[in-house]
């Protein structure tokens, strides 16, 4: 090998890009999406149903569309709202009756990864396919990791 | 001569792990700064030897302390 790089995404993308990697998740983790016009009881959420929000830090939503069509997908109890928030970030609501606090933010947290890493994923093939870079090889290992290996042809374009 | 190939792991945390292998100096920084352009904030990055070219050998810094004993 000749050098080795560890990189942070960030997510700068349209709804309908956000709406592409939240498919990526709900097909991955096993989630469904909700119907479109489901929407929260907000009566039960007060009393019920624990939310917790989770930010994806280094996102930004590029269009304002989110705030109106927010998406939800939903496993067992728990469902997951993917929004944008006043400052254009995306945001991923955690809510769920039975469930602590503490387990919603794990639950969060881990769907907010894995949206990052769907968007990164997703960008990446997009990207290099339109660089005319050959895709030789692409695996999910069993931590989730999706491996991609790539054919550079010379010199980057 | 063979073409590079780059190793990417993208984890379930978002982070992405890159290895550019096959290729030296400017076209292997060239190709790690593409796939950093396309992704985002680069962490980190290190050189090996391949980099350097055949032969090179690349030293890593290591710490060493001294123990006082009484």
């Amino acid at each position: 090998m000749s050098a080795v790089c560890v990189l942070t995404p960030v997510v700068i993308a349209s709804w309908p890009a956000i709406a592409t990697a939240v498919a990526g998740v709900a097909a991955s983790m096993g989630f469904s999406m909700a119907s479109a016009n489901y929407t929260l009881k907000r009566d039960d959420t007060a009393d019920a149903r624990t939310s917790v929000e989770t930010e994806i830090a280094q996102s930004e939503v590029t269009d304002q569309v989110a705030s109106n069509q927010p998406i939800r997908i939903q496993r067992g109890g728990v469902t997951i709202e993917f929004a944008r928030d006043s400052r254009g970030r995306c945001t991923v609501c955690t809510s769920g009756e039975g469930h602590s606090k503490a387990e919603l933010r794990r639950i969060g947290e881990e769907v907010a990864g894995r949206l990052v890493q769907q968007f990164a994923y997703h960008k990446l093939m997009t990207e290099l396919k339109q660089r005319n870079y050959d895709i030789i090889e692409t695996q999910v290992s069993q931590d989730d990791t999706i491996h991609v290996r790539v054919r550079a042809h010379g010199s980057p374009a | 001569m063979s073409q590079p190939e780059i190793d990417i792991r993208i984890g379930a945390d978002g982070k992405v792990h890159v290895r550019v292998e096959g290729s030296q100096g400017e076209q292997c920084m060239a190709l790690a700064d593409l796939i950093r352009d396309i992704v985002g904030v680069e962490e980190s990055r290190e050189k090996t030897a391949e980099y350097f070219g055949p032969g090179a050998v690349v030293y890593r810094h290591a710490e060493a302390r001294l123990r006082h004993h009484p």
